[in-house]
């Protein structure tokens, strides 16, 4: 076949074909929008050193880097980074990214991730201590580390493994960083290790997990609040190895029988509750304007020291013992105490957030049924709670 | 027909390995004796676990009489094999991450990553013949805010249950106290040992889990001397640190009259460190120094697990001074002077001592937990003259905190140490 017939063959091939594949085009359709993503400039971070995207290259003690051009994943070459903390506080090295342009992650924050190729020259990790670093151009840093759940295979061996990054896994928020102004990543190293990176690029990512809410403190912000609320939240009750503390019946909640053995009341004489399920209990709108009050019955008023703790904070005990200004005999042999949260030696530096629990130690060798607790309102004077007209 | 026979054979020796596995795998359970007491059995037979936090010095640790070491992560799966090669069991950490180390356990995806990593840890060892018990999780209570921390211990306890039928569960905590028992009772179901790294709070641990209500056995997961933070320090604060002959009488006691005597409920202990490291100072932890020589406390574990003294013992400090003053007592002394540093100690049959000093700038540190310190530099010492019971030294010409170190050893390389923080003002 001559050279013009083929063409012309060839060129009626092409055109039956294009017409079958042709598509309907509307005049007036909707414009094909651009993504978030596809709209981020600053894609690329590293995939080979001719990029100049690097600082921190610098050999010293603690960090051998260089750049290795057999094996690469991608480009001519690829980063080898060995290291070893033992003489340095800080092994890290830096991605210019985009040369420093400020780049505004808001727009891709839940749709992309950092992704990059890591491989070791033998053997398999399942992780490295390593953490990925994001700085705003107002110095501030967040942090976040190699998660197993984006680790390709769920190990580091000698394979190209893929892992990701998602910009939500930084902690931003906490550290007020402002992911509209990021100036540049950063790698930090720490312990010893030795890994060959390649490829450091944005891609998209979907980030399906949530940061939930702390629901682990209690709040309480206003009286009468009955404390100590199930046995449960009782210790120092145990009728297998003492029977100096035992429940009691006498009040309408919670109370004890405490009946101390003179010979091993040093062993099993203090009981505590927690104020609310070993909760956080937060105090700290009402606690200037507190009370604890019991019920005690007794023949005589026995000797008690209350104490109070908090779950954090630098003073992390308050304790007090009661004297005869704390009680008023309500009915023969029934006693009411009361304790002002203002009169604890030292509650300004208690974190009153965070209160954990209340415990009493019993100094009296005669039987008594105390209960009962409640936080109730007080306005008077703490050195004189008894004195007060409002209880 | 050749190729029917490979598979045949292959088929025949993958049976037989998979069958000699399965035998080595130790069936470890939590039982009562007729007593009511709680013991750990492995392969049906009572095991009391006489172990020590260690990875290193297996030989020796065997030798003296220990059963078990506890390391407290699966980074190195070689630890397993070498225990196993000096027939000692482990008590093997899956190293959940404390709140301390920066982990949020609001976070979903940081949780479920680390769940999905460790579990696969657990799979992979599962079936290692020195595997005693599963320590899930060192000290995440240690400072800790967020009471989620025990779903994650809870899942993967009930993990382990799901997928390894032979080993017990444990969590480990730092002291004990009401309201960590109440959220463990109540959010670990699944967890059969509580483990306690108890220092100075050995004195009341066991008393005081009866009165928290645990009603399970547990483990001294770690003990020893009372540590660090619960050292006095000077007014530079400087943590004082006992010489090694007050140490070992106090691990002899722990032992004796704490741990040994609660049969109802301990199922033994891991004595901490058999081994070296930095915690406020070189010594303070460590049963070995850092060039792997073993001090009197070696010695000690010994008669507390085999109840008898190696027949040859190290000697042992019991008690050193800086011109006449104490280590108990703050030490101020102006630079560039002469200064006495003496000793009182028992040779212990040693005939020949070897005595050597290092001085050090006073190791700061804020780190808790047994979390990672820094070991500082050693400085320059002048000694002005040598005595039997010690040296006369020059101070350092600049202020600030030091640490004198005074080592005797014996001709096997046994050793004691002591130490007196000062400084040059």
């Amino acid at each position: 076949m001559k050279l013009t017939a083929q063409i012309a063959l060839g060129a009626l091939v092409y055109f039956t074909m294009s017409c079958g594949s042709m598509q309907d085009v509307r005049l007036y359709g909707p414009s094909k929008s651009t993504s978030a993503f596809e709209k981020f400039p600053y894609k690329i971070l590293f995939t080979s050193s001719e990029e100049d995207g690097l600082w921190g290259l610098k050999n010293n003690a603690c960090k051998e880097i260089s750049f290795e051009t057999t094996n690469s994943y991608i480009g001519k070459d690829h980063l080898h980074i060995k290291w070893n903390e033992s003489s340095c506080k800080y092994i890290g090295i830096g991605l210019k990214w985009g040369n420093y342009k400020g780049k505004n992650l808001w727009p891709i924050l839940a749709t992309a991730a950092i992704e990059l190729r890591v491989r070791i020259d033998s053997g398999a990790l399942s992780n490295v201590p390593m953490f990925f670093i994001l700085e705003d151009y107002g110095g501030n840093q967040c942090r976040t580390k190699i998660n197993y759940l984006d680790l390709e295979g769920g190990k580091i061996d000698t394979e190209w493994r893929r892992i990701r990054i998602p910009f939500q896994a930084f902690n931003y928020e906490k550290r007020g960083v402002n992911m509209g102004n990021i100036k540049e990543l950063r790698l930090e190293f720490q312990r010893k290790g030795d890994l060959h990176i390649d490829n450091i690029v944005i891609v998209p990512h979907t980030h399906n997990y949530a940061h939930t809410e702390d629901t682990f403190t209690k709040i309480f912000d206003t009286h009468p609040i009955q404390i100590g609320e199930g046995k449960e939240y009782w210790w120092g009750i145990n009728p297998k190895y003492s029977s100096n503390i035992q429940f009691g019946s006498s009040f309408k909640n919670e109370s004890v029988i405490v009946d101390l053995d003179a010979s091993k009341k040093k062993a099993w004489d203090t009981f505590g509750f927690s104020p609310y399920q070993w909760l956080r209990v937060d105090l700290s709108s009402i606690y200037t304007t507190s009370a604890i009050t019991f019920k005690v019955k007794a023949a005589e008023l026995p000797k008690i020291q209350a104490m109070l703790f908090a779950y954090s904070g630098k003073k992390r005990k308050l304790q007090k013992s009661l004297n005869e200004n704390h009680f008023i005999e309500r009915e023969s042999g029934v006693f009411e105490a009361y304790l002002p949260l203002k009169s604890l030696v030292g509650y300004e530096d208690f974190r009153w957030d965070v209160l954990k629990e209340i415990r009493f130690k019993i100094m009296s060798d005669e039987p008594f049924e105390m209960g009962d607790f409640r936080l109730i309102e007080f306005r008077g004077n703490p050195k004189k709670p008894t004195k007060w007209r409002g209880i | 027909m050749e190729r029917n026979i490979n598979l045949f054979v292959s088929l025949v020796f993958g049976m037989l390995y998979a069958l000699t596995s399965q035998s080595q795998v130790g069936k470890v359970e939590v039982t009562t004796n007729a007593a009511g007491h709680f013991e750990l059995h492995r392969n049906g037979v009572p095991y009391y676990i006489k172990g020590a936090g260690a990875k290193d010095h297996f030989d020796l640790l065997a030798k003296s009489g220990a059963n078990s070491i506890r390391i407290w992560s699966t980074n190195n799966g070689s630890f397993l094999d070498s225990a196993h090669q000096h027939d000692l069991t482990v008590a093997l950490g899956l190293y959940v991450r404390p709140e301390r180390s920066g982990m949020d356990y609001n976070d979903e995806y940081a949780v479920k990553g680390q769940i999905e990593q460790l579990k696969n840890e657990i799979l992979k060892y599962k079936d290692h013949p020195a595997l005693l018990v599963w320590g899930i999780g060192n000290e995440v209570d240690l400072r800790y805010s967020n009471f989620k921390v025990w779903e994650t211990i809870e899942t993967l306890a009930k993990f382990i249950k799901e997928v390894d039928p032979n080993h017990p569960t444990m969590t480990v905590i730092a002291g004990v106290d009401p309201s960590k028992v109440y959220h463990i009772k109540k959010h670990c179901p699944s967890i059969d040992i509580l483990g306690l790294n108890v220092y100075g709070s050995i004195e009341n641990a066991g008393a005081n889990l009866r009165k928290f209500n645990w009603d399970k056995p547990y483990i001294i997961s770690e003990w020893g001397v009372n540590g660090p933070f619960e050292a006095k320090t000077t007014s530079w604060k400087a943590k004082i640190e006992p010489p090694n002959g007050v140490k070992a009488d106090q691990r002899k006691r722990r032992y004796k009259e704490l741990i040994e005597k609660d049969k109802e409920r301990c199922l033994g202990s891991y004595c901490f460190l058999w081994g070296q490291k930095q915690e406020s100072t070189a010594t303070w932890h460590g049963m070995f120094l850092s060039n792997g020589k073993p001090t009197e406390a070696v010695d000690v574990m010994q008669y507390c697990w085999m109840g008898e003294w190696p027949a040859s013992r190290a000697p042992s400090i019991t008690d050193i001074h800086l011109d006449a003053k104490n280590w108990q007592k703050e030490h101020r002394v102006a630079p560039s002077t002469n200064v006495t540093l003496s000793l009182d100690y028992e040779k212990n049959n040693n005939k020949n001592l070897e005595f050597s000093y290092l001085l050090f700038p006073e190791a700061f540190s804020s780190k808790i937990g047994g979390d990672r310190q820094e070991t500082p530099e050693k400085i320059s010492l002048e000694i002005i003259e040598k005595s039997k019971s010690g040296i006369i030294f020059k101070t350092p010409k600049i202020k600030g905190a030091y640490r004198i170190f005074a080592y005797i050893k014996n001709f096997h390389g046994q050793c004691s140490v002591a130490n007196i923080p000062f400084l040059v003002e």
